[in-house]
């Protein structure tokens, strides 16, 4: 007896001694982004009581992916409602895996509401249906961002639910923009928040602004997209021809060395409508200089081609 | 001794009895839920086991002898009371190093071979390297199992496990030896033998306490006894004191003629003495049965 | 039998007892390492570990998209969990093992302590851990390094250029990290204070089974730990929690390890990065563990009636 007692107490004074350090530790992995994780009685419903006992041994990843499977399983049969259930799961077990909720907004906002397009008759119960799916899908990206705050596919995700779904070109700038800044991001996130910030009414100098920074930045970033939204914006903001992009083309042309990327950037400038004179030439200049077939050539429509052409 | 550079401490302990027991007392407590109070499974034993003596503790199932035996080795702790293995109270690990223990129906790792059993346990001593190889071949052949060397415990048979267990004992070169029961299963020719090795340990100075209830090889080989019965010590002293009839008195001839006999007789009557029997001795049944065995190998 | 006996062993007693000895622990160890490697258990554990190592693959195989995620977390998922079992079954059986078959009373009747003893045996399943570790291991990189590959080639199929590089170049980092190996280093840390702790509840426990019955629940229970401490620290869960529930809370986050402390690999299998100083610290931890109640079995088996 005299041992189990004094084992006992040494047990509680060992206890009472790690209690502090045991919460300081889990801070300080909640803090790095470690431990996420928290048992809950809601999640003890969703996993069954099997699923919970397993996610509290070890085996949270594993029984989400096979709960993953599952899933997969719903959507082949067409059971959205079930689909949510499992994502739910999925994501409350595992909610550092970005996959989880940025496939879940997916079918969500995408799959569910193109279902549900196609196949409810009625048009005001369609609208309210998929405009549920939509808000479900970012529900799942915005609860993802909230456990994964450095990812930048949530936020791309939310920056295109937000444009292609629900029409929010100002959110969806924000978002792009957020994922812009998120290591690991792609490049194109930096261009989508300012093409998507152009269509916000009143922010198109601000989206002009950022498009030539980009512009400005490398010949790398010289794609169709930007040189059609800067050309756009140049109209819509009535910039003076001097500083109309086209002239900084040219004048590339004229650079030795540079002629090739200049090239890439009049032909763009002409499939967006550029029909400056001195493009169109700089242009037909190059294609002559390299002798490039006249199938390769930039075309221009039929009513803008000069007997030169 | 002056000059020899050993410590008085040292030598008290060479002086000191290889076992004292004073005043222990062990009590359990009841194991049944449905009964309250302890079990007193020593009570108040006293005694002394001199260096160099072979000591048979006796007694019946119950009696006490187990519990007895495992406080003296430190594998119980007492109730009350002390036990000192020369000198050095049985609580200190440092005691057993003086120690070898067989115990009854002993039982070994059974994926060990003999060879291995006697390396572990001569490790657990602080035996080591080539001292200890020499030392378990040694035993090994001293105990008749150098054949079944390298063969795993587990197949061993009861006679077999006895007699490693012996090595095993043995290994450190013990001064004090501890056999509970160390016949139990073995035939009766290896019986002899763990007996005639045990004289031979005590020839040694080697100290042997001993627990059997084969009390006719007690009888040949103990110098003292001691009897506990329901926990107490209940006789004790040198064997042939206790258990020689004192007004009785054996006379053996050889070739002694009826007339010549029946004179004695008459010659003891009149002396005031009564003859009780008369008849022909038995020789001891173990030695009739290793004569016979010996003949046919 | 010889009928000779020669002059006793010179030397074995020349040096003076020490307290502790290593020689004698590692003989306990050794023995019990070599005990443990024959029993059925170990090579049942390893063997279910080893095929859901396999099984992992035909996982992945029916999941759609981050298969190698699926891998990563059903293999270490099964590494963590049958470690554990290991801990708790093959150390269960030792002390009444060892009890019943008398064998405890030959090896303490030696100048062996107690607490030598237990250390002994704990190093023992020690070290079968670590190897049945370093095995699962060992399957699991050769699985993920297929598997890496497979996806690395799905990735140049099915992906955009820019993005398929992108994915490559973090699944090439992200794989095999630092922070895998310390988390599979953390596996084998929280098997060996699931070890710990069961050999101290078997120093007092009658039977195995009892032993391992409570083993288990203590290790579940350390999984709620966190949320025990959370409402005893939480004004409002403090608050709302009956008063014979908040004494039992209290008494979990006291006597009962927290677990999801030890359980990081469902952070690592998703590329999270152990700073330094966490892992460190986890490690403090888990010593501490080991090593009180490695004091506390031997507080229980020092006065234990043999």
């Amino acid at each position: 007896m005299r041992g189990r007692i004094l084992g006992i107490l040494v047990l509680l004074a060992w206890g009472i001694a790690k209690f502090s350090f045991e919460a300081r530790l889990e801070q300080r992995m909640e803090n790095t982004r470690l431990g996420g994780f928290k048992p809950t009685a809601s999640l003890r419903q969703q996993a069954g009581q099997a699923g919970f006992i397993a996610a509290l041994g070890g085996l949270r990843s594993a029984v989400a992916d096979l709960l993953w499977i599952r899933a997969y399983t719903a959507w082949r049969d067409v059971q959205y409602g079930r689909m949510k259930l499992l994502f739910d799961t999925c994501t409350a077990m595992q909610p550092r895996r970005v996959l989880f909720w940025d496939i879940s907004a997916w079918h969500m906002a995408w799959n569910g509401a193109a279902y549900v397009q196609n196949h409810e008759p009625d048009p005001v119960v369609r609208k309210a249906e998929m405009r549920k799916f939509f808000m479900a899908g970012k529900d799942f990206l915005q609860r993802g961002i909230e456990s994964n705050p450095d990812s930048w596919e949530l936020y791309e995700r939310l920056g295109a639910l937000y444009k292609d779904k629900l029409k929010d070109f100002e959110n969806a700038s924000k978002a792009y923009d957020e994922a812009s800044k998120r290591p690991g991001h792609l490049k194109y996130t930096r261009r989508f928040a300012a093409y998507y910030l152009a269509e916000v009414p009143g922010r198109e100098r601000e989206a002009y602004e950022r498009l030539m920074a980009l512009f400005n930045e490398s010949e790398h970033e010289w794609l169709l997209t930007l040189f059609r939204h800067i050309q756009n914006l140049e109209a819509k903001l009535d910039i003076p021809d001097a500083q109309r992009i086209w002239h900084t083309v040219v004048k590339l042309a004229e650079t030795p060395g540079k002629e090739g990327s200049a090239y890439a950037g009049l032909t763009d400038l002409i499939k967006t409508g550029s029909r400056e004179p001195a493009v169109i030439d700089a242009a037909r200049a190059y294609e002559q200089k390299m002798d490039i077939p006249a199938e390769r050539r930039v075309k221009l429509p039929v009513q803008d081609k000069r007997p030169s052409d | 001794m002056i000059g020899t550079g050993v410590s008085a401490e040292v030598l008290k302990r060479m002086d000191a009895p290889a076992i004292t027991i004073e005043n222990l007392t062990k009590e359990f407590t009841n194991p049944s839920i449905f009964s309250r109070g302890k079990i007193t499974a020593v009570d108040g034993l006293s005694l002394t086991v001199e260096a160099g003596h072979v000591y048979g503790l006796l007694g019946p199932n119950g009696s006490g002898k187990s519990t007895t035996m495992k406080i003296v080795l430190g594998l119980v702790v007492p109730t009350s009371g002390r036990t000192c293995i020369f000198g050095r109270d049985s609580r200190d690990v440092e005691s057993r190093e003086a120690v070898g223990f067989l115990p009854e129906n002993p039982y070994f790792y059974k994926f060990l071979t003999g060879a291995e059993t006697l390396d572990f346990y001569g490790k657990l001593c602080g035996l080591g390297g080539k001292m200890l190889r020499d030392r378990s071949r040694e035993l090994l052949a001293l105990v008749g199992l150098e054949s079944a060397a390298d063969r795993r415990v587990g197949g061993y048979s009861k006679g077999m496990l006895q007699r490693i267990g012996l090595a095993q004992a043995l290994v450190q070169d013990p001064r004090l030896l501890v056999l509970d029961e160390p016949t139990a299963g073995v035939d009766p020719a290896g019986s002899h033998e763990i007996r005639d090795l045990i004289l031979r340990l005590k020839q040694r100075g080697i100290t042997v306490l001993l627990c059997s209830h084969l009390l006719s090889q007690v009888q040949e080989i103990c110098d003292r006894i001691g009897i506990m019965n329901h926990g107490k010590l209940v006789r004790e002293g040198p064997l042939d004191d206790l258990i020689s009839i004192e007004n009785q008195t054996e006379l053996t001839l050889e070739n002694v003629s009826p007339a010549l006999l029946a004179e004695l007789r008459e010659r003891a009557e009149a002396g005031g003495a009564r003859v009780l029997g008369a008849h022909k001795p038995q020789q001891n049944l173990e030695r009739y049965f290793l004569d016979v065995t010996a003949e046919k190998k | 039998m010889s009928t000779e006996i020669s002059a006793p062993a010179a030397a074995a007693h020349a040096s003076a007892h020490k307290l502790f000895s290593l020689r004698r622990t590692w003989a306990i160890a050794s023995n019990t390492f070599r005990d443990l490697v024959r029993q059925k258990v170990f090579y049942f554990m390893l063997v279910f570990a080893l095929i859901l190592i396999g099984v992992s693959l035909t996982l992945a195989s029916i999941s759609f998209q981050g298969q190698l995620q699926t891998v990563m977390d059903v293999c270490l998922g099964a590494m963590s969990v049958f470690t554990m079992l290991l801990a708790v079954l093959a150390t269960a059986m030792l002390l009444p093992k060892d009890m019943e078959d008398r064998t405890l009373y030959t090896i303490l009747a030696k100048p062996v302590s107690r607490f030598e003893y237990l250390v002994g045996k704990l190093a023992g399943v020690t070290m079968i851990l670590l190897v049945a570790t370093l095995l699962m291991t060992a399957a699991f990189l050769v699985v993920l390094h297929f598997w890496q590959g497979r996806e690395i080639e799905n990735l140049q199929i099915t992906e955009p250029a820019e993005r398929a590089a992108a994915t490559i170049k973090l699944i090439k980092s992200g794989t095999f990290t630092p922070t895998l190996f310390g988390g599979i280093g953390v596996i084998f840390l929280r098997s060996v204070v699931c070890a710990a702790l069961t050999l101290m509840l078997s120093c007092f426990a009658t039977s195995w089974l009892f032993t391992v019955i409570v083993s288990l629940m203590v290790i579940l229970a350390g999984h709620l730990v966190p949320i025990a401490r959370s409402v005893w620290q939480g004004p409002v869960g403090a608050a709302e929690a009956p008063f014979h529930i908040a004494i039992l809370l209290r008494l979990i986050t006291v006597f009962v390890p927290d677990m999801q402390l030890f359980n990081v690999v469902d952070d690592i299998a998703v590329g999270m990065t152990i700073e330094a100083d966490v892992f460190l610290r986890i490690a403090g931890l888990g010593a501490g563990y080991v090593l009180v109640y490695l004091f506390v079995g031997w507080l229980f088996f020092a006065w234990r009636e043999l």
